[in-house]
């Protein structure tokens, strides 16, 4: 049998996923419909479109039924570009009309739930239903669209579709909660929406209005940080929606295959997850010190100041979510550091939030505590050990390579953004942000300008650094070898 | 259906992936963590890693909500055990794989029900079943009978000089009397449609009624010779089986390189003859009286051995030849080359569990496993879809093939026109991992 790329499936597929969009650019359009917008035109349009595209690609009639390792590599990369271009074509037919590239920048931006916006302030004058879009596009994002029609398409329940999901779900390893692809998709999305509906719920209790309440749940659990207003969720000036909000970016920040075993009361497993515990304790520390910050800065005005704000604002950064709060002013340079640090981190494996992800970091330092022991005693054995199992050390490998291409992706950014006039600041903060999908732009930090100022080019560039760093870097970055399309 | 196999050995391995790709939930349960990496990485199932004998790795893998317990390591005590252990968990059903007869032996039946163990598996019994069949029918590569022999699957390679060489399907199909469910050309299972020709190489799969068995062998080209005198190369416990099972029909001969085992045979297996010395020089053969011989049989545990020993034999005018090919990936090669039977304890293995698969799932069914493809008997349940209308409107998967039915006790072959009705008992042919779907239709 030929291990060829069985690229009639590919386009096949990507013929049906693109169907699966068109049918959710529906619910924009039923919104556009209800608040009697005039997008609802042209969204019914782009609906149609996307259909009848995905109808002619699934003409394609495949010669074999498999997929190999390679096919999900590049199957998975095509998925998430068509849905990228799918999901700028209302950008750019409805009304802020942006041009392709900075259409294809906010498709991608929402897609990998990174949260940047090249949208010309302010929000509220976009129509319900391109903000519902927004929403919605990251929320499919969060947890991976693949992982979504594994979990509805039974005709995915194979070993392609294993490699499929492989290849877009984050974490070092890919736990596998029920024996079938399909359903551990199925347990995932399921989290998944039963964590966003519970938040919007909350969020409507808080009160918000249910559009507001739905499009932040959407943003919050999936950690993507768009926001429908212009002030984000700080415009709510509210300590009981910042509070919900940053339990479940928090959760977002959790492996989902953990929270599906607490739903069902499997606490041993959850008392045994190193990682987890790690990565509460890394947001208390960080926590702490920015409190303490807020503190020394002379202004503390109430506990809101010294607890809340900090707590959001390092929840929201480590998780990738990237909200940010008009309340929060304390932005010193170590404050700075801490957050590229917390950006760089990321939540844990198996969530929806960015990095490099806190496992990675945890294999990390003990591989390079190792090494240093090494150093004193060269004839100890120290193996990698991960919740007291020892790691092969082919996946210490792979997590430390990781690290550095991913790091050398950072850098390759920051220097192209450099290359077309940014500050050197912005460059390489922009860079980072947007691989690790957080989506905080440098004029927060007081710097540069927004998003919004980005020329032409670095939207792509950027654009580009957002898809690799939420498919984790392999599935991209194996597309350009020459050793994959070899036959 | 959940499944649990503790075992990731060949036969395990072999399993875990044939039940994959029939949409069943499968766990896996092993020591060796890199065995299960591979296997978790590359197949639609889960693996936990641990002794199948431990109640900590069965709990882990929710064996009290398993519907099947397969234990297939290769340590009989360790699958008892596992299957005793599970049992008491809750799993419903508990399959160990032996390896003494002792076990098989009705008198020991409730000792082993005490134990947990619903069903054993003792698959060099089953091979010695497999080559007593083969020896029956020497003119046929598989031989599958149904309903007690009222229908009659048989797989024969097209010789030159064949009569069907050449023909088209829809001619042959004319006749009446003959479905041709598969073909095997070039390592590939094909459903034929109509249009396609049967060509001289060619392993034809073809369905027949019990009476007009003697003109398909003319048709193909073939003499029915009657076996009598039996060699084997190596004294294996499928020999010992063998022997045990059908001495009374054909006469043995048994070679084997190593002293103990021969000295071992001579009590096993009074009746045959033992030769010590190696099969594989033509000089032990001619003295083993290869001349004189009707059939060879190559049981040694290397594949390439007995394949290549085989093929030596032929050459002295072999009626047929059976060889062990242990080896999954040689077996191809090893049909294309000529062997007249091959034999392989997995295969055989995992078709015996798929059959108990099958009967937990529909009444009662038979279950063949080919290399790539799957026989089985399913009955059609009242409102069925297959019911709805003649086979040629049903708009079947090109994947499966409908062959024969049994209605009333009478079996017939399925043509364009046949309807179904519910409680016929229908003989199906489907490449690897189509059963299931064949499955819903019947349902």
């Amino acid at each position: 049998m030929s291990r060829s790329i069985n690229f009639r499936m590919i386009i096949r597929i990507i013929g049906s996923l693109l169907i699966i969009e068109g049918l959710f650019m529906f619910l924009p359009v039923i919104t556009c419909f209800l608040y009697r917008e005039s997008d609802a035109l042209p969204f019914a349009g782009c609906a149609l479109l996307a259909i009848a595209g995905g109808f002619a690609l699934t003409r394609v009639h495949e010669k074999r039924r498999s997929l190999a390792k390679r096919d999900g590599y590049l199957l998975t990369a095509a998925v998430w570009l068509t849905f990228c271009i799918g999901g700028m074509m209302p950008f750019i037919v409805c009304h802020p009309q942006l041009d392709i590239s900075s259409a294809f920048f906010e498709a991608a931006s929402a897609f990998t739930t990174t949260g940047a916006s090249v949208l010309p302030a302010p929000a509220l004058t976009y129509s319900h239903g391109m903000l519902l879009w927004q929403a919605l596009l990251q929320w499919l994002g969060g947890m991976g669209i693949i992982v979504f029609t594994l979990a509805i398409v039974p005709a995915f329940n194979t070993t392609g579709g294993l490699q499929m999901f492989n290849a877009e779900v984050t974490g070092v390893t890919h736990d596998k909660l029920l024996p079938r692809i399909s359903h551990t998709a199925m347990a995932l999305w399921g989290v998944y929406v039963a964590l966003t509906g519970i938040v919007a719920v909350l969020y409507w209790l808080g009160p918000m209005s249910l559009f507001d309440s739905v499009c932040h749940a959407l943003g919050t659990v999936s950690t993507g940080g768009f926001s429908n207003r212009a002030g984000g969720i700080g415009e709510f000036n509210s300590d009981y929606v910042m509070a919900v909000c940053t339990i479940f970016m928090l959760l977002g920040g959790t492996c989902f295959a953990l929270i599906f075993r607490a739903a069902r009361l499997q606490w041993r497993a959850i008392a045994a997850d190193r990682t987890f515990r790690i990565f509460i304790i890394v947001v208390v520390l960080f926590t702490a010190c920015f409190a303490l910050f807020a503190a020394s800065d002379g202004k503390v005005g109430s506990w809101r100041e010294v607890v809340l704000y900090p707590a959001f604002m390092v929840v929201s950064t480590i998780t990738s979510t990237g909200y940010t709060i008009p309340q929060f002013v304390v932005y010193e340079p170590f404050i700075l550091a801490l957050m590229v640090l917390m950006m760089f981190s990321g939540g844990c494996a198996g969530s929806t939030s960015g990095g490099v992800k806190i496992d990675r970091l945890i294999y990390l330092s003990k591989y390079l505590g190792n090494e240093v022991k090494h150093c004193v005693m060269p004839n100890a054995v120290l193996p990698v050990r991960i919740n007291g199992r020892v790691v092969n050390p082919d996946l210490v490998k792979k997590v430390v390579s990781f690290l550095a291409i991913f790091a050398i992706a950072t850098v390759m950014g920051g220097v192209a953004l450099s290359m077309m006039g940014f500050p050197f600041v912005d460059s390489f903060f922009s860079s980072l942000s947007c691989i690790c999908n957080t989506g905080i732009g440098s004029s927060i930090i007081g710097y540069g300008d927004d998003f919004t100022t980005l020329p032409t080019a670095a939207k792509w560039v950027l654009s580009l650094l957002m898809v690799i760093g939420r498919l984790e870097v392999f599935t991209i970055m194996v597309l350009f070898t020459r050793v994959f399309w070899r036959r | 259906m959940k499944i649990v196999i503790a075992g990731a050995g060949e036969v395990g391995t072999h399993l875990a992936k044939l039940l994959s790709n029939e949409n069943q939930d499968i766990i896996i349960i092993d020591k060796d963590r890199e065995k299960l990496a591979e296997l978790d990485a590359d197949y639609n199932l889960m693996t936990e890693c641990g002794s199948p004998t431990s109640f900590f790795a069965q709990k882990d893998a929710s064996v009290g909500s398993a519907d099947l317990f397969i234990a297939v390591t290769p340590f009989e005590s360790t699958n008892l055990v596992a299957c005793s252990i599970a049992k008491s968990l809750g799993a419903k059903c508990t399959v160990a794989r032996v390896s003494h007869y002792g076990f098989l032996d009705p008198d020991n039946r409730h000792t082993m029900e005490r134990m947990g163990v619903d069903r054993l598996i003792y698959p060099e019994y089953l091979a010695a079943k497999e080559i007593v069949t083969a020896l029956e029918h020497s003119w046929v590569r598989n031989w599958f009978e149904l309903h007690e022999g009222r229908i009659i699957l048989v797989g024969v390679k097209l010789r030159d000089n064949a009569p069907l060489a050449g023909m088209q399907l829809k001619d042959f199909a004319s006749m009446g009397h003959f479905h041709v469910s598969a073909i095997r050309r070039n390592n590939e299972t094909i459903i034929p449609r109509g249009n396609d020709a049967m060509l001289a190489g060619d392993i034809l799969y073809i369905t027949t009624t019990r009476e007009h068995v003697d003109e398909l062998v003319r048709l193909c080209g073939k003499v029915q010779r009657k076996i009598k005198r039996v060699l084997i190369m190596g004294g294996s416990k499928i020999a010992i089986r063998l022997v045990d099972l059908a001495r009374d029909r054909f006469r043995f001969t048994i070679i084997d390189n190593n002293r103990e085992t021969c000295n071992r045979l001579c009590e096993k297996c009074p009746d045959a003859d033992i030769i010590f010395g190696d099969a594989r020089d033509p000089e032990v053969l001619l003295d083993a009286g290869i001349d004189d011989s009707d059939a060879f049989i190559t049981l040694s545990p290397s594949s390439e051995s007995n394949i290549l020993t085989t093929l030596t034999a032929k050459e002295y005018g072999i009626a047929k030849s059976v060889a062990e090919v242990e080896d999954i990936q040689f077996i191809p090669q090893a049909e294309s080359l000529g062997i007249g039977t091959v034999i392989n304890k997995k295969l055989l293995a995992g078709s015996s569990i798929f059959q108990l698969l099958l009967d937990a799932d529909v009444s009662t069914s038979k279950c063949l496993a080919l290399t790539d493809a799957e026989v089985a008997e399913l009955e059609v349940k009242p409102n069925a879809k297959i019911t709805r209308g003649p086979v040629r409107d049903l708009r079947l998967d090109s994947n499966m093939t409908l062959a024969a039915l049994i209605r009333d006790d009478q079996g017939m072959l399925v043509t364009g026109n046949t309807t179904f009705r519910t409680g016929d008992r229908v003989m199906i042919f489907c490449l690897a991992g189509s059963l299931h779907k064949a499955e819903k239709l019947f349902n």
